[in-house]
C-alpha cells in the first residue's frame, strides 16, 4: 500500500537527517564551540574601539623577566609534549607470497587423493567433501607439494623446504620492491604458529640473507593465525625504543607437517581450509619514509580471553585415539570468537569512534544499568570509524558471523570474502592478501582507516587500525594481479560436488 | 630345476613418488562429454607407450622431471576430457553408458629413478622391465575417483629420459595418445601449441541417400563384437614381446608395384612366418589390420578419440604354392586391397551399424592384429628440449582387441632411412621362437632392439 509506505518512508528519512545532524553536532562540538567563542569576542573588540584596546594592552605590564619567563615555559611544554609523543610507526610496503599454479588443488583432486588414502573410512571422506563444499573455497588455492603426493609425506625436510620457498620469495619481493638492502634491517621477527624447527626460522631467513650479527631476531611460535597481529605489535614497541630502525616481519604458516592423518571429524577441519601462504611486511620509524610508506599504524589492541576455560580449550591440538596428532576444534567456537570480538570493541570503541557514537553508546548503557535493562544494547556503528575492513579469512562462517555482529555491508567484506576463495585460509598472512585486494581493486585513498582483525587460538583476538598515508596506485604485481579483473565472484551457499 | 637363464636383476627402476598433475587454469565445472561408437567399442582396453630420449648434456637429478611436470600442467589447459573422470549417467536419449565429466581432477604422475644410461638399458631389458616405466593401474571399485592416464617420468641417472604414457582405450587411440606426447613436447620446448586436440563427435555421413549394405569391414566387426568368451586356442603360452628394426623392406622384397607401403610388406611378412610357426601348411592365419580412417572421414590428424578400425583380410585364392617370396607377394596383395578397398562409405556403414546395434566391444579373437602406425613419424623432430633426442618409441595394447598376436609397425627414429620400420611383435613364446629363426624374415635383415627371454623349462 503506498499510502502505508510512504508514511514509514518519510519516517525513516527523517530518522536519517536527524542522526546526521547528531552525529555532526556532536562530532564537531568543539569546532562549533569555538564559532560562537570567537563572534563574541570579535564583537567585543570592535565595541571597544581602537583607545581602549591600547589602555588594555598597556595595563599587563610586559616586562621583561616576565616575557622570558612565559617564553621558556611555552618551549618546556612543548619540548615535553614532542618528547613524549611515540613515534609514528610506519608500514612502508609489504609483498604477499603467490604460489606457483602447479600447486593448485581443485576440488576434485582433494577429494579423490583423500578418497585413495582414507580407503577404509568412507564416512570421514564424506564428512570432508561436505566441509568443502560450504567452505567458501575456490578452485585455485594451493597446498604444498609434499601433500600433493600419494600418500602425503610430511617430512621435516619437506616441511623445510616449503618453508624456504613461501618465506624466500615474499622477502625477494619485497626487497625489490622496497629497495632495501639486507644489511640494513635491524629487527626480524618471524612468526610461524605449527612449525617450529631448531634453528629457528629466523635463523633460517638471517642465514640466507646474510644478516647483521647485532640485529634483534625474534621467533613466535605456537601462537595461532592472529599471530601476524602480535608480531606488528612486537615491532611497533621495538621501534619505540630503537630510533631510525627498520624491522622486518614474516607472517606464514607451513601446512606440511600438520596434514592430520586420522579420522576424527573436528580435527580434520585444518585439512580442508589452511593452505599455503605468506607475507613480509617491513615496518620503520625514520622520519623519511613518511613519503614514501603505505600505511601508519594508529592503534593495535590485543584481548586474550585464555583466562576463560571454554576459549582456552577452544582449539586445542591433541591426539586423538590413534595416536595422530591434529587441532581439534570445538563446536562453540563461533560463540567463543563473537564474545572475543566484544571484549575487543569495548577496549577499540573509545579509540576510533567518533564523539557522537561514543555518546551515544554511553546514554544507552546509562540508560540500561539505571532505567530499564530490557533496553537493547547500543551497538556503535564502525563504518563510521573506518573505511575498509580485513577480516581474518579463517571461515565462512567467521566472516559471516562477523558480518552480523557488525553489521558490515557485502562490500565491506568482499575483501575478506574474495581471499577465503582465492588463496583459502592462509591462518596469519590472510590479512595482508585482503589488504592486497583492497589496493589491486583502486579504493585503497589517502586518509582511509582500515581495521584489521585477527583471531587466534587461546582464544585471542586482535585487532590493528592503520591509517592511509598516501593514495596507492594499482599494483601491477603482487597476488591478485593476474586474477582481480575476475572478482569479486559469486560465491554460492554449496558448491555441489 | 635348473634357475632361470634370466638374470634376476635387481630392480633397476626405483620409484621416487605418486602424484596427481593438475591444469593450471580451472576447467568449466560439469561439463559431459560423450564418447564416440569407436571409443565404446575399444572399452576393455588399454595402451601403453614409452618414449626414450638420450642426452648429451648432465643435468641435476629431478631438474627435468620438475620442469615435465610444470609443462604438463599448462598441456593439460587444453584436455578437459584427459582430466576428467568416468561416469555412468543416462541423458536425455542415451541409455547408461560411459561418459567423462570434466571436474578437473587431473592425471596421475609417478617419478621414478633408472640407473644407467637409456642405451645400455635397451640394450638388456625385456618386455617385462619396460613396462616398469609405464605406469598402470586397472579401474578403482569407485570408477570417478581412476584417473585414465598415467604418465610416468623416469630419469636415468648416468643420462637419459623415458616418458611413460598410459591410458584407457575407451578414450584414445595410439594416433592420439602419441599426438598428445606431442603437444607436450611441442609446449615444453616453444611454449607454443602447435597442433591443440579436436573434441568433437564423428561428423554424420555426408550423403544421406546411401543404403547401408552389406561389407567385410562390417562383417568383421559383426562377428567380433559378439564373441563373448575368449576362444579356445589362446593358449597358457607366454606372450612374448620383441622388437625388431627393420632398415628397408621395400628394396628386400622387391616390390616395385606403386603404393605398397612398408607397413603392407612387413604385415605379410609375418603373416607367412607366424602361419609356418602355427603349423598350418597351406592356409594363412587369420589376420586383422587396424588402421587409421582419420583422413577417410576428412578429420585432422590432432582429433582426440578413437579412429582406428579392425579389418579382417580375406584370401581369396587357397594357398597352393610353396615358393614362399611368391607366397608373400601373394599376401601383401590381398593386404593392399584391403587398405585400398577402405573408403568413406565403408566405414560410415559400419559407424551407422554401431550407433544402432551394438553394445559389445570389440575382440580380434586369436587373430594375428597388425597395427598401422607408420605415419606417426613427423618432418618436425618430437623433443622437449633442445639437447634431447628421441632415440626410440615403444607401444603396447593390452586387451581383448590384441588377438592372438600383435605387430605393431612404428616409424623408426633412427637415420637407418625413410623406409625403416620398427616392429614390435607379440607371439605365443613357441610361434616367437619358429618366426624369428625363420629364413624368409632373416631375408629381410632385421636387427634385434629388444629380446625377450626365455624360459627354460618351457
Amino acid at each position: 500500500m503506498p499510502r502505508e509506505q510512504m508514511p514509514e518512508f518519510s519516517s525513516s528519512v527523517k530518522l536519517k537527517y536527524v542522526k546526521l545532524g547528531f552525529q555532526y553536532l556532536v562530532d564537531h562540538f568543539l569546532s562549533l564551540l569555538l564559532i560562537p567563542i570567537m563572534a563574541i569576542i570579535a564583537i567585543e573588540l570592535l565595541r571597544m574601539g581602537p583607545e581602549e584596546i591600547l589602555n588594555v594592552w598597556k595595563s599587563l605590564h610586559f616586562d621583561l623577566v616576565y616575557l622570558l619567563c612565559s617564553c621558556f615555559f611555552v618551549i618546556f611544554i612543548s619540548s615535553v609534549y614532542f618528547i613524549s609523543k611515540p613515534r609514528t610507526v610506519y608500514l612502508v610496503d609489504y609483498c604477499c607470497y603467490k604460489p606457483p599454479v602447479s600447486c593448485r588443488v581443485p576440488f576434485a583432486t582433494f577429494m579423490e587423493h583423500s578418497r585413495l588414502i582414507l580407503n577404509d573410512k568412507p564416512k570421514s571422506v564424506e564428512f570432508q567433501m561436505r566441509i568443502l563444499e560450504r567452505s567458501g573455497l575456490g578452485e585455485e588455492t594451493c597446498l604444498p607439494p609434499a601433500i600433493h603426493y600419494i600418500p602425503p609425506t610430511p617430512t621435516m625436510d619437506e616441511a623445510r623446504s616449503e618453508a624456504q620457498m613461501v618465506i624466500f620469495t615474499a622477502m625477494d619481493d619485497l626487497f625489490k620492491k622496497t629497495d632495501l638492502m639486507p644489511k640494513d634491517i635491524d629487527i626480524l621477527i618471524v612468526n610461524c604458529s605449527l612449525f617450529s624447527p631448531t634453528p629457528s626460522l629466523s635463523a633460517m631467513v638471517i642465514n640466507k640473507y646474510k644478516l647483521r650479527s647485532n640485529i634483534k631476531s625474534f621467533n613466535l611460535s605456537g601462537m595461532g593465525c592472529s599471530a601476524g597481529l602480535i608480531s606488528v605489535d612486537l615491532a611497533r614497541d621495538l621501534l619505540q625504543v630503537h630510533p631510525n630502525s627498520n624491522a622486518i616481519i614474516v607472517s606464514t604458516e607451513i601446512i606440511t607437517p600438520n596434514y592430520y592423518k586420522g579420522n576424527e571429524r573436528a580435527m580434520l577441519l585444518p585439512n580442508c581450509l589452511f593452505r599455503m601462504g605468506s607475507a613480509a611486511i617491513l615496518m620503520s620509524n625514520h622520519r623519511s619514509d613518511r613519503w614514501r610508506a603505505k600505511y601508519k599504524l594508529s592503534h593495535l589492541v590485543r584481548t586474550h580471553r585464555g583466562a576463560d576455560d571454554k576459549s582456552y580449550y577452544c582449539v586445542y591440538e591433541q591426539e586423538d585415539k590413534d595416536g595422530n596428532i591434529g587441532i581439534n576444534l570445538s563446536k562453540d567456537l563461533m560463540a567463543i570468537a563473537g564474545e572475543a570480538l566484544k571484549a575487543n570493541i569495548t577496549t577499540i570503541g573509545p579509540l576510533v569512534l567518533p564523539a557522537s557514537e561514543q555518546l551515544l553508546f554511553l546514554l544507552s548503557l546509562i540508560g540500561r544499568k539505571i532505567f530499564n535493562p530490557k533496553w537493547k544494547p547500543y551497538i556503535p556503528d564502525f563504518k563510521l570509524a573506518f573505511e575498509h575492513f580485513c577480516i581474518h579469512a579463517g571461515g565462512r562462517a567467521v566472516i559471516d558471523e562477523l558480518q552480523k555482529n557488525l553489521q558490515l555491508s557485502g562490500e565491506h567484506v568482499e575483501a575478506s570474502r574474495m581471499t577465503l576463495h582465492r588463496f583459502g585460509n592462509t591462518s596469519s598472512s590472510s590479512l595482508w592478501y585482503e589488504l592486497s585486494y583492497i589496493e589491486s581493486k583502486g579504493r585503497m585513498r589517502r586518509g582511509d582507516r582500515v581495521w584489521q582483525i585477527a583471531f587466534g587460538s587461546g582464544f585471542k583476538c586482535n585487532s590493528a587500525v592503520w591509517k592511509c598515508n598516501r593514495t596507492i596506485k594499482t599494483p601491477k604485481d603482487g597476488p591478485w594481479s593476474d586474477c582481480i579483473d575476475r572478482y569479486p565472484v559469486f560465491i554460492p551457499e554449496v558448491v555441489k560436488l | 630345476m635348473l634357475l632361470k637363464e634370466k638374470t634376476i636383476m635387481e630392480d633397476r627402476v626405483r620409484l621416487i613418488c605418486k602424484r596427481t598433475v593438475v591444469s593450471t587454469k580451472p576447467v568449466e565445472q560439469g561439463r559431459l562429454y560423450r564418447f564416440s561408437v569407436f571409443d565404446h567399442v575399444m572399452e576393455p582396453n588399454h595402451i601403453r607407450l614409452v618414449y626414450y630420449y638420450r642426452t648429451s648434456k648432465t643435468r641435476e637429478p629431478g631438474e627435468i622431471t620438475k620442469k615435465l611436470r610444470e609443462s604438463l600442467a599448462y598441456t593439460l589447459n587444453c584436455y578437459p576430457i584427459v582430466t576428467g573422470r568416468l561416469v555412468k549417467e543416462t541423458d536425455g536419449t542415451e541409455e547408461n553408458r560411459w561418459k567423462v565429466k570434466s571436474n578437473d581432477a587431473g592425471v596421475r604422475m609417478v617419478e621414478a629413478r633408472a640407473t644407467g644410461t637409456v642405451e645400455e638399458w635397451r640394450r638388456s631389458v625385456n618386455r617385462e622391465e619396460e613396462l616398469k616405466l609405464v605406469h598402470w593401474e586397472d579401474m578403482y571399485h569407485l570408477p570417478y575417483y581412476w584417473s585414465t592416464f598415467y604418465v610416468q617420468v623416469t630419469e636415468f641417472e648416468s643420462g637419459g629420459l623415458a616418458i611413460g604414457l598410459s591410458c584407457t582405450h575407451l578414450l584414445a587411440d595410439p594416433v592420439c595418445a602419441m599426438m598428445f606426447i606431442r603437444t607436450w613436447a611441442d609446449l615444453t620446448l616453444t611454449r607454443n601449441m602447435m597442433t591443440p586436440p579436436l573434441f568433437h563427435s564423428l561428423p554424420p555421413r555426408r550423403f544421406t541417400s546411401h543404403k547401408l549394405s552389406n561389407n567385410q569391414l562390417l562383417s568383421h566387426y559383426i562377428r567380433s563384437c559378439s564373441l563373448t568368451a575368449p576362444p579356445s586356442n589362446v593358449t597358457e603360452d607366454r606372450m612374448v614381446t620383441t622388437t625388431l628394426l627393420f632398415p628397408d623392406p621395400m628394396v628386400q622384397a622387391g616390390e616395385n608395384e606403386q603404393g605398397i607401403s612398408p607397413f603392407e610388406i612387413l604385415s605379410g611378412l609375418l603373416c607367412v612366418c607366424v602361419s609356418r610357426a602355427k603349423g598350418k601348411r597351406n592356409e594363412l592365419t587369420d589376420m586383422s589390420l587396424c588402421l587409421d580412417v582419420r583422413k577417410l572421414l576428412r578429420l585432422d590428424q590432432s582429433y582426440f578419440g578413437n579412429c582406428m578400425v579392425y579389418h579382417k583380410v580375406h584370401y581369396s585364392k587357397p594357398v597352393t604354392t610353396k615358393d614362399r617370396l611368391l607366397l608373400l607377394s601373394y599376401v601383401v596383395k590381398e593386404i593392399h586391397n584391403v587398405t585400398k578397398g577402405l573408403d568413406y562409405d565403408t566405414v560410415m556403414d559400419l559407424v551407422e551399424w554401431l550407433s544402432s546395434n551394438n553394445n559389445n566391444p570389440i575382440s580380434n579373437g586369436s587373430d594375428l592384429v597388425c597395427i598401422n602406425l607408420e605415419n606417426m613419424a613427423n618432418s618436425r623432430p618430437m623433443m622437449f628440449e633442445e639437447d634431447l633426442m628421441l632415440s626410440h618409441v615403444s607401444c603396447y595394447v593390452e586387451g581383448p582387441v590384441a588377438g592372438g598376436g600383435q605387430a605393431i609397425v612404428l616409424p623408426s627414429q633412427l637415420s637407418e632411412g625413410p623406409m625403416s620400420r620398427v616392429v614390435m611383435v607379440t607371439l605365443p613364446q613357441r610361434e616367437m621362437v619358429k618366426v624369428l629363426e625363420d629364413e624368409l624374415l632373416q631375408s629381410f635383415s632385421p636387427v634385434l632392439l629388444m629380446e625377450y627371454t626365455k624360459l627354460l623349462n618351457q
